[in-house]
């Protein structure tokens, strides 16, 4: 008769086992998910896309570019990468990768006002990390410990809200973000503050890397500001842009101060679907994705003239 | 010490090579020291706070049982129940009394667990009071009793006289124990880590900005709140209880399925039910409980709510929480008859939630915010924010609710193959649905 010390020996190892089959077995299944997505990070690693334009940034990038209507009104393909605290270093990886699985764009787009980020993002993107070195690397850095657990343990990679939105456009494209045309009365009602763009050294590093590559290759570049709310205004929007223009050595298109209209924002940074319309309107009139436009000459977008 | 932490992933194992390889009084210390050491990871000073409680009632039990004159009996025990609720008021409620009397406000850090093992010793001196408990003479056994790591710092609160008689015996390593404590555990951590802290941010975005959301919004995030606090603590107990199991120990249920309960009565026998038996004995019971008329079993409901709720925090929303449940118990007993079950489960879990808004939020204009918001219908369901992490919140307590539904129905043991497949599959759940960011438990703050 075998002893209770040696049954739960037993028994401990045969669970080991099984969580570990069993999680490399349910990892396998649900990454074939995860590059058969329509999400956006899905489609940048299986590869294929033809787009014209690419455009990178956080929430306020990806809110105010809604593919749909930029193709409409350009007829170039467009795929927006930008996400929820994107930064630019990881914005550069996402880059890179793409030009690694994909034909090189005609142009990017690179909201700028994302180098104040602290680059959240990255412990969500621990979803594709095994299908990039350079964002394993980047999860690695902000994340050792987790990092480990993620090579020992094939499911915990996909534990993140970002997989919860492959899952959501298995079949159907992310590329239509916009919020809905409400501004909640909470919200209008917060009083007007004094707040700055404080860049980080790093991902201002990062811009000028981005710039630097893309000229390399001819790839025509965009460095814009899309519009905050009157209220919402940064006090050294002026000293912000002459950093950035210095330091990535390319002019930035700044549309901060384009729409006056409080009502076409949902929060005070990012507009809903009436302020998008506006921006696209000013964005045509400008002739911002006009791809005759040579890279590099000095620009003054309406908005801050 | 967290459950859900790296520290305590390392800690368990040492603990437990240590707990099986000794027995009798080198187990016992072996016991003392890992407890203070899992209480010490916080701040290391309040293991001299939790050591004086535990001498103080240790000597005062003696004296107890050794005072045969009625007049020092009561002496004895009332400098018992000062000291301990000295402690509680000076650490929890000084700011609360105090600084609303006398505009006197101090920078006091609340020892975590105060709440659990003042009670639980306080209960002690009582039962030797009542000569319903003998006194425990070892000084080892009772520092061990009182400072106990499984459910030193939120419960459940295993009174002495259930544990020091388990604490006297040396435990034989049990398969069986292991297996089912396992499975427990492994329910405790889902519950915690995978459903109760991915609901976290979502109510507290809610309960922050009540004004940046529209109705369903807020409503979700009321129900929310309320399985994130059920599975929080019902997830902590079950750790607790679950680990205690594989050590030999039996600690009862503290959570049994409450959000099926058909009143409020019944709600209270199924919630936290070690502080709600311990209010009952303690608190109902000695004011008069159901004896002496319908209105001073009605006072004496409300009265224990309402301590009840103050226990929880100092804060007026607390008591008002605990009157609310006051005010459901005293309804129900007087005017309520039966309903179809289903309705009153409805209608017991809708009013638990409405309760629960005070019981979260940190004011009553918080709270007004929320109702307020709630009630002016404004959005649509379809304009609700983080959808997707919200059905995955609501598919995994439908899962939950699933397995508690069906486990009250079984009759039969589960057999280790199970339960090996069933922590398997809780592993997974963790591994796909957990967050590691070392959330603390609700009820640390209690």
């Amino acid at each position: 008769m075998m002893t209770d010390a040696r049954r739960a020996a037993l028994w401990l190892l045969a669970l080991v086992a099984i969580v570990i089959a069993g999680d490399h077995l349910f990892a396998w299944t649900l990454n074939r998910l995860v590059v058969r997505s329509q999400f956006r990070y899905s489609r940048v690693y299986r590869g294929g896309n033809r787009a014209d334009i690419l455009v990178f940034g956080d929430s306020r990038g990806a809110i105010s570019f809604p593919t749909p209507l930029i193709e409409e009104m350009t007829g170039r393909r467009v795929l927006n990468l930008s996400y929820n605290s994107m930064s630019p270093p990881i914005a550069e990886a996402v880059l890179l990768d793409y030009l690694d699985h994909n034909p090189p764009p005609r142009m990017v787009v690179l909201e700028v006002s994302s180098v104040i980020g602290d680059g959240a993002l990255v412990t969500e993107l621990r979803t594709f990390a095994g299908l990039s070195p350079r964002l394993a690397a980047l999860y690695r850095q902000a994340h050792p410990v987790a990092a480990v657990a993620g090579r020992l343990f094939k499911l915990y990679p996909l534990n993140s809200e970002m997989f919860l939105d492959v899952l959501h456009h298995m079949r159907r494209p992310d590329q239509d973000v916009i919020t809905q045309p409400y501004r909640p009365a909470g919200l209008a009602r917060i009083p007007r503050g004094h707040w700055r763009l404080n860049p980080r050294v790093e991902n201002i590093a990062a811009v000028a890397r981005i710039v630097h590559l893309l000229r390399a290759r001819g790839i025509e570049v965009r460095l814009v500001i899309t519009p905050y709310a009157p209220e919402k205004q940064p006090v050294n929007l002026r000293e912000f842009i002459d950093l950035l223009t210095k330091r990535a050595d390319a002019p930035v298109w700044s549309y901060a101060a384009a729409i006056g209209d409080p009502d076409v924002f949902a929060d005070g940074v990012h507009l809903h679907v009436r302020g998008v319309v506006e921006l696209l309107k000013i964005l045509r009139r400008d002739d911002f994705f006009g791809m005759a436009r040579t890279a590099g000459a000095t620009v003054n977008a309406s908005a801050s003239r | 010490m967290l459950f859900n932490s790296l520290a305590f992933l390392a800690f368990l194992p040492l603990f437990m090579i240590a707990y099986w390889s000794t027995k009798g009084r080198a187990r016992l210390w072996v016991m003392l020291v890992a407890s203070l050491v899992f209480y010490g990871w916080w701040d290391w000073r309040f293991c001299f706070l939790l050591l004086f409680s535990a001498l103080v009632d240790y000597s005062l039990g003696i004296l107890l049982e050794n005072e045969q004159d009625d007049a020092r009996r009561r002496r004895l025990i009332i400098i018992s129940i000062a000291v301990n609720l000295g402690l509680l008021a000076f650490f929890k409620y000084f700011n609360f009394f105090v600084g609303q009397a006398a505009g006197i406000t101090l920078r006091i850090i609340l020892p975590v667990g105060i709440s659990f093992y003042v009670f639980k010793t306080m209960s002690y001196t009582i039962d030797v009071y009542r000569r319903t408990q003998p006194a425990e003479r070892d000084l080892l056994r009772f520092t061990t009793f009182v400072v106990f790591f499984p459910e030193l710092v939120a419960g459940p609160i295993v009174r002495a006289s259930r544990l020091l008689p388990q604490l006297a015996r040396d435990h034989r390593f049990s398969y069986e124990r292991m297996v089912s404590g396992a499975a427990l555990m492994a329910s405790g951590y889902v519950r915690k880590v995978a459903i109760a802290d991915s609901i976290a941010p979502l109510v507290d975005i809610r309960f922050a900005h009540p004004e940046a959301h529209n109705s369903w919004s807020l409503l979700i995030g009321v129900y929310l709140y309320a399985f994130q606090i059920y599975c929080d603590f019902s997830g902590y107990s079950s750790i607790a209880i679950g680990l205690a199991r594989i050590l030999g120990f039996d600690f009862g249920v503290n959570f049994d399925r409450p959000y099926f309960s058909r009143s409020f009565s019944e709600f209270w026998t199924r919630w936290h039910i070690s502080l709600s038996s311990w209010l009952r004995d303690y608190l109902y019971i000695p004011l008069g409980g159901n004896r002496g008329g319908t209105l001073r079993t009605l006072r004496n409901l409300m009265i224990t709510m309402l301590l009840g709720g103050l226990w929880h925090g100092a804060n007026w929303t607390f008591v008002f929480w605990g009157a609310l449940h006051g005010s459901y118990l005293v309804v129900e007993r007087a005017f309520i008859r039966r309903l179809p079950r289903v309705i009153a489960i409805l209608v017991v879990f809708n009013l638990t939630c409405f309760a629960w808004v005070f019981f979260r939020a940190h004011s009553f204009s918080n709270a007004w915010e929320v109702l307020s918001g709630i009630a002016s219908m404004r959005g649509s369901l379809g304009d609700v924010e983080n959808r997707w992490r919200t059905l995955k919140c609501a598919v995994m307590i439908a899962v939950m609710l699933g397995f508690e539904a069906a486990a009250w129905r079984r009759t039969t043991e589960v057999s280790p193959a199970m339960r090996l497949a069933f922590v398997a599959a809780c592993a997974w759940v963790v591994l796909i649905f957990g967050t590691f960011s070392g959330n603390n438990f609700i009820y640390f703050q209690f």
